[in-house]
């Protein structure tokens, strides 16, 4: 009887234990997941937190409907003329190489309306250099497309880049120092100003940037600056330098060569 | 003297130092990894994406999982909690970023890894595959280890799956049948 008792409570203490460990092992199991679930939350919430909210969010004037570039002198361009897509990072040193060697021979075809000359802004260099320069720079260049100088505006922020790859731009350089060397001033300025402070144009730059990667990844398998593509094909970067040396480049022979590409 | 100095942990079979040794070197890269790209999730997305292997949505979702996910199972393993489920999610993603690392190599890819933040292009001379594969690798291997092994010292488990005092087999028995969990 007192044995059959104490087997009986021996056995009750024995289940309770093991029901305790049980909750134990399914309460700590539980306790981390949470904490995964509400981390990838919080990683998502602060993915979404630099975006512009949508009512505040400006479209450059110039840009394609697809938004993934700027023309450059739109409705210009002669009837059959190749397209010529310049994808350019404004923290790529490279790009300002190319851009002051070859930019002024690419424009003035752009002028003619022998090409139609895209601007395709991309961004990931911000990845690379851990800043988000390349970004504030894009949002700063399509705002300045707002008050109709997005050319100049393009080519001074290059003239403004910092000799060390990485020292980025300062807010003041892109809101005073450029917006006045290319003469933006009076409402034109206060517009500027309002675009840049709001980062109005930031959502247009982000997608810009993806919608490079994607191209560039079909096209080139890999994503750098400067590339080229003329007709949605690729024109290796060398190839336009043999038109000529830096800043002494041959136009026809350069228009002949977009064409061989188109 | 010596003897009874450290009496208790040195009784341990050698294999479940090797664990903690497997468990330390694993969630610490895990930790280290993930906290480094977990703070630009933008740029790991990035880093996703130009291995082109996931379709371009996916590479969002994944982008931002995979740092949290890093620290998390990086966490477990350092603490030594569900050693053996975290231990063989570690392993899986090293076998992830081997596959992913092997991939871009046969392509032809030339980019930085971005294991630990950054990544990005870079010039054909400057991949550094061999490097990565081997220690993605080795630490494929630690995590194996402490799958195989999930045993050890300094672990939460030793505390959450120890055995109840009074169930007598229990503590007979490596693993008695009404124990689901198999890191004990």
């Amino acid at each position: 009887m007192t044995q059959n008792n104490r087997e009986r409570l021996r056995k009750a203490q024995a289940a309770a234990a093991k029901q305790q460990r049980l909750t134990r092992i399914i309460g700590v199991g539980a306790a981390v997941l949470v904490l995964v679930v509400i981390g990838v939350f919080v990683g998502v919430l602060f993915q979404n937190q630099g975006k512009v909210a949508a009512s505040s969010s400006i479209t450059p004037p110039n840009a394609t409907a697809d938004g993934k570039s700027v023309v450059q002198n739109p409705g210009k361009a002669k009837a059959g003329a190749p397209v010529v897509e310049l994808f350019f990072d404004y923290q790529c040193p490279v790009c300002k190489q190319f851009e002051s060697g070859y930019g002024e021979a690419i424009t003035s075809l752009a002028a003619s309306g022998d090409i139609e000359l895209h601007y395709r802004t991309m961004t990931f260099l911000d990845n690379n250099l851990n800043n988000d320069a390349s970004v504030r720079a894009g949002v700063a260049a399509m705002c300045a497309d707002t008050v109709g100088k997005y050319s100049d505006f393009h080519n001074a922020i290059y003239t403004n880049q910092p000799e060390t790859e990485g020292a980025g731009y300062a807010d003041s350089v892109l809101r005073d120092t450029i917006p006045a060397a290319v003469g933006i001033t009076g409402d034109n300025l206060t517009t500027f100003q309002s675009c840049f402070d709001k980062q109005a144009t930031k959502a247009f730059v982000t997608n810009s940037n993806d919608l490079g990667t994607q191209d560039m990844l079909s096209v080139n398998k890999q994503v750098s600056t400067p590339t080229v593509h003329v007709n949605g094909k690729d024109l290796p970067v060398n190839n336009i330098a043999q038109t000529g040396a830096s800043g002494t480049v041959d136009t026809a022979a350069l228009l002949a060569l977009f064409q061989q590409y188109a | 003297m010596p003897e009874s100095a450290a009496a208790l942990p040195s009784r341990r079979p050698w294999p479940e130092w090797v664990t903690l040794a497997a468990r330390l070197i694993l969630g610490i890269t895990l930790v280290v990894a993930g906290a480094l790209k977990v703070t630009r999730l933008d740029a790991s997305v990035q880093s996703v994406r130009l291995y082109q292997l996931l379709p371009w949505d996916l590479t969002t979702i994944v982008g931002i999982a995979l740092p949290i996910l890093e620290i998390a199972v990086g966490l477990l393993l350092i603490t030594g909690t569900f050693t053996r489920l975290a231990a063989v999610l570690g392993a899986l993603l090293m076998l992830a970023f081997i596959i992913g690392i092997a991939s871009v190599w046969a392509r032809g890819i030339s980019i930085d890894c971005g294991c630990f933040g950054g990544g990005g292009a870079v010039e054909a001379s400057q991949t550094q595959y061999p490097q990565e594969i081997a220690r993605d690798v080795g630490l494929f291997l630690t995590g194996a280890w402490a799958a195989w092994r999930p045993r050890s010292p300094f672990a939460i488990d030793n505390w959450l799956f120890a055995p109840t005092a009074t169930e007598p087999d229990a503590s007979e028995s490596e693993e008695s049948p009404a124990d689901k969990e198999p890191a004990r």
